[in-house]
Protein backbone atom coordinates (compact mmCIF):
# COMPACT_ATOMS: atom_id res chain seq x y z
CA UNK A 1 0.00 0.00 0.00
CA UNK A 2 1.25 3.50 -0.78
CA UNK A 3 2.45 5.60 2.16
CA UNK A 4 -0.27 7.33 4.18
CA UNK A 5 -0.76 10.90 2.81
CA UNK A 6 0.34 13.68 5.14
CA UNK A 7 -3.17 15.17 5.07
CA UNK A 8 -4.68 11.89 6.30
CA UNK A 9 -2.11 11.60 9.09
CA UNK A 10 -2.91 15.13 10.27
CA UNK A 11 -6.67 14.52 9.99
CA UNK A 12 -6.35 11.30 12.00
CA UNK A 13 -4.48 12.98 14.86
CA UNK A 14 -6.86 15.97 14.86
CA UNK A 15 -9.81 13.54 15.03
CA UNK A 16 -8.26 11.61 17.94
CA UNK A 17 -7.72 14.89 19.82
CA UNK A 18 -11.28 16.04 19.07
CA UNK A 19 -12.70 12.70 20.22
CA UNK A 20 -10.79 12.97 23.51
CA UNK A 21 -12.11 16.52 23.99
CA UNK A 22 -15.67 15.48 23.10
CA UNK A 23 -15.47 12.61 25.60
CA UNK A 24 -14.37 15.09 28.27
CA UNK A 25 -17.22 17.45 27.28
CA UNK A 26 -19.96 14.81 27.58
CA UNK A 27 -18.58 12.94 30.62
CA UNK A 28 -17.33 15.83 32.76
CA UNK A 29 -18.08 19.29 31.32
CA UNK A 30 -21.81 18.80 30.69
CA UNK A 31 -23.89 18.78 33.89
CA UNK A 32 -25.78 15.72 35.10
CA UNK A 33 -29.41 15.83 33.95
CA UNK A 34 -31.76 16.55 36.88
CA UNK A 35 -34.20 13.65 36.38
CA UNK A 36 -32.53 10.95 34.29
CA UNK A 37 -29.09 11.15 35.90
CA UNK A 38 -25.87 10.01 34.21
CA UNK A 39 -27.48 7.85 31.50
CA UNK A 40 -28.56 11.05 29.73
CA UNK A 41 -24.87 11.61 28.82
CA UNK A 42 -25.26 8.80 26.28
CA UNK A 43 -27.57 11.17 24.39
CA UNK A 44 -24.66 13.27 23.00
CA UNK A 45 -22.94 10.40 21.19
CA UNK A 46 -26.27 8.63 20.50
CA UNK A 47 -27.49 11.55 18.38
CA UNK A 48 -24.02 12.18 16.89
CA UNK A 49 -23.82 8.52 15.77
CA UNK A 50 -27.28 8.82 14.19
CA UNK A 51 -26.13 11.98 12.40
CA UNK A 52 -23.06 10.17 11.01
CA UNK A 53 -25.30 7.31 9.81
CA UNK A 54 -27.59 9.72 7.93
CA UNK A 55 -24.64 11.71 6.54
CA UNK A 56 -22.91 8.51 5.37
CA UNK A 57 -26.03 7.29 3.56
CA UNK A 58 -26.50 10.74 2.00
CA UNK A 59 -22.90 10.72 0.72
CA UNK A 60 -23.52 7.21 -0.65
CA UNK A 61 -26.60 8.33 -2.59
CA UNK A 62 -24.70 11.29 -4.08
CA UNK A 63 -21.83 8.94 -5.02
CA UNK A 64 -24.40 6.55 -6.57
CA UNK A 65 -25.91 9.26 -8.76
CA UNK A 66 -22.46 10.47 -9.87
CA UNK A 67 -21.43 6.86 -10.62
CA UNK A 68 -24.51 6.27 -12.79
CA UNK A 69 -23.74 9.45 -14.74
CA UNK A 70 -19.95 9.06 -15.10
CA UNK A 71 -19.51 5.24 -14.82
CA UNK A 72 -16.33 6.01 -12.90
CA UNK A 73 -15.87 3.12 -10.39
CA UNK A 74 -14.13 5.39 -7.89
CA UNK A 75 -17.58 6.67 -6.99
CA UNK A 76 -18.69 3.11 -6.28
CA UNK A 77 -15.75 2.85 -3.88
CA UNK A 78 -16.88 6.04 -2.14
CA UNK A 79 -20.46 4.74 -1.88
CA UNK A 80 -19.48 1.34 -0.50
CA UNK A 81 -17.04 2.87 2.02
CA UNK A 82 -19.60 5.40 3.18
CA UNK A 83 -22.34 2.81 3.61
CA UNK A 84 -20.08 0.53 5.66
CA UNK A 85 -19.31 3.40 8.05
CA UNK A 86 -23.00 4.37 8.11
CA UNK A 87 -23.94 0.83 9.16
CA UNK A 88 -21.42 0.89 12.04
CA UNK A 89 -22.63 4.25 13.37
CA UNK A 90 -26.33 3.46 12.93
CA UNK A 91 -25.70 0.31 14.97
CA UNK A 92 -24.12 2.48 17.71
CA UNK A 93 -27.16 4.77 17.51
CA UNK A 94 -29.66 1.90 17.90
CA UNK A 95 -27.77 0.08 20.66
CA UNK A 96 -27.10 3.21 22.75
CA UNK A 97 -30.76 4.19 22.33
CA UNK A 98 -31.71 0.83 23.79
CA UNK A 99 -29.33 1.31 26.76
CA UNK A 100 -30.77 4.79 27.37
CA UNK A 101 -34.34 3.48 27.07
CA UNK A 102 -33.91 0.76 29.71
CA UNK A 103 -33.96 3.03 32.81
CA UNK A 104 -36.13 5.76 31.25
CA UNK A 105 -38.82 3.76 29.41
CA UNK A 106 -38.31 0.67 31.59
CA UNK A 107 -37.65 -1.50 28.53
CA UNK A 108 -34.74 -2.30 26.20
CA UNK A 109 -37.02 -2.25 23.15
CA UNK A 110 -40.48 -1.07 22.20
CA UNK A 111 -42.24 -1.09 18.82
CA UNK A 112 -41.99 2.69 18.56
CA UNK A 113 -41.98 4.18 15.00
CA UNK A 114 -38.48 5.68 15.43
CA UNK A 115 -36.94 2.47 16.73
CA UNK A 116 -38.59 0.41 14.01
CA UNK A 117 -37.68 2.74 11.11
CA UNK A 118 -34.07 3.06 12.35
CA UNK A 119 -33.75 -0.73 12.56
CA UNK A 120 -35.31 -1.19 9.11
CA UNK A 121 -32.85 1.39 7.73
CA UNK A 122 -29.95 -0.51 9.31
CA UNK A 123 -31.17 -3.82 7.85
CA UNK A 124 -31.61 -2.23 4.39
CA UNK A 125 -27.94 -1.21 4.37
CA UNK A 126 -26.67 -4.48 5.89
CA UNK A 127 -28.50 -6.20 3.00
CA UNK A 128 -26.67 -3.86 0.58
CA UNK A 129 -23.30 -5.03 1.93
CA UNK A 130 -24.34 -8.70 1.77
CA UNK A 131 -25.94 -8.59 -1.68
CA UNK A 132 -22.87 -6.89 -3.21
CA UNK A 133 -20.79 -9.92 -2.23
CA UNK A 134 -22.90 -12.10 -4.51
CA UNK A 135 -22.08 -10.24 -7.73
CA UNK A 136 -18.73 -11.07 -9.37
CA UNK A 137 -18.69 -8.66 -12.29
CA UNK A 138 -17.37 -5.32 -10.91
CA UNK A 139 -19.41 -3.15 -13.28
CA UNK A 140 -22.64 -5.01 -12.55
CA UNK A 141 -21.85 -4.84 -8.83
CA UNK A 142 -21.27 -1.10 -9.00
CA UNK A 143 -24.46 -0.53 -11.03
CA UNK A 144 -26.50 -2.65 -8.62
CA UNK A 145 -24.91 -0.85 -5.65
CA UNK A 146 -25.74 2.57 -7.06
CA UNK A 147 -29.40 1.75 -7.78
CA UNK A 148 -29.78 0.05 -4.38
CA UNK A 149 -28.19 3.01 -2.56
CA UNK A 150 -30.64 5.41 -4.22
CA UNK A 151 -33.72 3.30 -3.42
CA UNK A 152 -32.45 2.38 0.06
CA UNK A 153 -32.00 6.04 0.91
CA UNK A 154 -35.80 6.38 1.17
CA UNK A 155 -35.44 4.79 4.61
CA UNK A 156 -33.30 7.71 5.85
CA UNK A 157 -35.84 10.60 5.65
CA UNK A 158 -38.52 8.16 6.83
CA UNK A 159 -36.45 7.48 9.97
CA UNK A 160 -35.77 11.17 10.52
CA UNK A 161 -39.41 12.18 10.08
CA UNK A 162 -40.95 9.20 11.93
CA UNK A 163 -40.98 11.01 15.29
CA UNK A 164 -42.57 14.06 13.66
CA UNK A 165 -45.20 12.19 11.62
CA UNK A 166 -46.27 9.29 13.86
CA UNK A 167 -47.40 9.11 17.48
CA UNK A 168 -44.28 8.20 19.42
CA UNK A 169 -42.68 8.25 22.85
CA UNK A 170 -39.24 9.04 21.41
CA UNK A 171 -38.22 12.61 22.28
CA UNK A 172 -37.75 15.17 19.49
CA UNK A 173 -34.65 17.04 20.61
CA UNK A 174 -34.78 19.87 18.11
CA UNK A 175 -37.91 21.87 17.42
CA UNK A 176 -40.50 20.18 19.65
CA UNK A 177 -41.64 19.80 23.22
CA UNK A 178 -44.16 17.00 22.78
CA UNK A 179 -45.74 16.22 26.19
CA UNK A 180 -46.21 12.58 25.11
CA UNK A 181 -42.46 12.03 24.76
CA UNK A 182 -40.67 10.07 27.48
CA UNK A 183 -37.11 11.14 28.27
CA UNK A 184 -37.32 14.66 26.91
CA UNK A 185 -35.33 17.40 28.67
CA UNK A 186 -34.33 21.05 28.34
CA UNK A 187 -30.69 21.57 27.45
CA UNK A 188 -28.63 24.00 29.49
CA UNK A 189 -25.97 26.10 27.74
CA UNK A 190 -23.23 23.61 28.69
CA UNK A 191 -25.33 20.68 27.48
CA UNK A 192 -25.93 22.43 24.15
CA UNK A 193 -22.19 23.14 23.77
CA UNK A 194 -21.34 19.48 24.47
CA UNK A 195 -24.05 18.37 22.03
CA UNK A 196 -22.89 20.62 19.17
CA UNK A 197 -19.24 19.72 19.81
CA UNK A 198 -20.13 16.01 19.66
CA UNK A 199 -21.84 16.50 16.29
CA UNK A 200 -18.77 18.40 15.03
CA UNK A 201 -16.37 15.70 16.31
CA UNK A 202 -18.35 12.80 14.87
CA UNK A 203 -18.37 14.54 11.48
CA UNK A 204 -14.55 14.56 11.68
CA UNK A 205 -14.55 10.89 12.69
CA UNK A 206 -16.70 10.11 9.65
CA UNK A 207 -14.41 12.01 7.25
CA UNK A 208 -11.29 10.32 8.67
CA UNK A 209 -12.77 6.82 8.57
CA UNK A 210 -14.09 7.41 5.05
CA UNK A 211 -10.65 8.37 3.78
CA UNK A 212 -9.07 5.28 5.43
CA UNK A 213 -11.84 3.00 4.12
CA UNK A 214 -11.51 4.30 0.55
CA UNK A 215 -7.75 3.60 0.67
CA UNK A 216 -8.48 0.08 1.94
CA UNK A 217 -10.91 -0.53 -0.94
CA UNK A 218 -8.34 0.66 -3.50
CA UNK A 219 -5.83 -1.71 -1.92
CA UNK A 220 -8.36 -4.58 -2.25
CA UNK A 221 -8.98 -3.69 -5.90
CA UNK A 222 -5.22 -3.72 -6.58
CA UNK A 223 -4.94 -7.21 -5.08
CA UNK A 224 -7.89 -8.40 -7.20
CA UNK A 225 -6.23 -6.92 -10.30
CA UNK A 226 -2.93 -8.67 -9.55
CA UNK A 227 -4.74 -11.98 -9.01
CA UNK A 228 -6.62 -11.61 -12.30
CA UNK A 229 -3.37 -10.79 -14.12
CA UNK A 230 -1.66 -13.84 -12.70
CA UNK A 231 -4.55 -16.10 -13.67
CA UNK A 232 -4.66 -14.63 -17.18
CA UNK A 233 -0.91 -15.32 -17.83
CA UNK B 1 -39.37 9.76 38.13
CA UNK B 2 -41.31 13.06 38.18
CA UNK B 3 -41.68 13.16 41.98
CA UNK B 4 -38.09 12.30 42.83
CA UNK B 5 -35.85 14.98 44.40
CA UNK B 6 -32.47 13.70 43.25
CA UNK B 7 -31.40 12.41 39.80
CA UNK B 8 -31.95 8.69 39.27
CA UNK B 9 -28.88 6.50 39.76
CA UNK B 10 -28.31 5.45 36.16
CA UNK B 11 -24.49 5.47 36.16
CA UNK B 12 -24.24 1.76 35.32
CA UNK B 13 -26.33 2.30 32.15
CA UNK B 14 -24.11 5.22 31.19
CA UNK B 15 -21.04 3.00 31.57
CA UNK B 16 -22.63 0.29 29.41
CA UNK B 17 -23.50 2.90 26.79
CA UNK B 18 -20.00 4.39 26.57
CA UNK B 19 -18.37 0.95 26.62
CA UNK B 20 -20.49 0.03 23.60
CA UNK B 21 -19.67 3.30 21.79
CA UNK B 22 -15.89 3.14 22.37
CA UNK B 23 -15.86 -0.63 21.83
CA UNK B 24 -17.72 -0.53 18.50
CA UNK B 25 -15.60 2.32 17.10
CA UNK B 26 -12.43 0.57 18.37
CA UNK B 27 -13.45 -2.74 16.77
CA UNK B 28 -14.18 -1.04 13.45
CA UNK B 29 -10.81 0.73 13.44
CA UNK B 30 -9.15 -2.61 14.32
CA UNK B 31 -11.00 -4.31 11.44
CA UNK B 32 -9.70 -1.65 9.02
CA UNK B 33 -6.14 -2.27 10.26
CA UNK B 34 -6.41 -6.08 10.07
CA UNK B 35 -7.96 -6.02 6.59
CA UNK B 36 -5.25 -3.64 5.37
CA UNK B 37 -2.49 -5.84 6.82
CA UNK B 38 -3.96 -8.97 5.21
CA UNK B 39 -4.15 -7.24 1.83
CA UNK B 40 -0.53 -6.13 2.16
CA UNK B 41 0.46 -9.76 2.78
CA UNK B 42 -1.58 -10.91 -0.24
CA UNK B 43 0.05 -8.29 -2.42
CA UNK B 44 3.52 -9.28 -1.20
CA UNK B 45 2.83 -12.94 -2.08
CA UNK B 46 1.44 -12.00 -5.50
CA UNK B 47 4.41 -9.82 -6.40
CA UNK B 48 6.74 -12.59 -5.22
CA UNK B 49 4.99 -15.23 -7.36
CA UNK B 50 4.99 -13.13 -10.52
CA UNK B 51 8.78 -12.82 -11.10
CA UNK B 52 9.21 -16.52 -10.25
CA UNK B 53 6.66 -17.42 -12.94
CA UNK B 54 8.48 -15.16 -15.41
CA UNK B 55 11.77 -16.99 -14.66
CA UNK B 56 10.20 -20.46 -15.13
Amino acid sequence: MSATPRGLKILTWVTIALFALASYAVLIYAPREAVMGDVQRVFYFHVAAGWVGALAFLVAVVAAVVYLITKNRQWDTVGLSSIEIGVVFTLINIVTGSVWARPIWNTWWTWDPRLVTATVMELVYIAYLMLRQGIDDPDRRARFGAVYAIIGFLSVPLTFLSIRIFRTIHPVVIGSNDPGAEGTFDMTAKMLQAFLFSLFTFTFIYATLLWHRIRLQRQAERVELEKARLLAD
Amino acid sequence: MLLQSAPADTTSYMLIGFTLIFGTIGLYVLSLYVRSRNLEKDLAVLTEVEPRRDRD
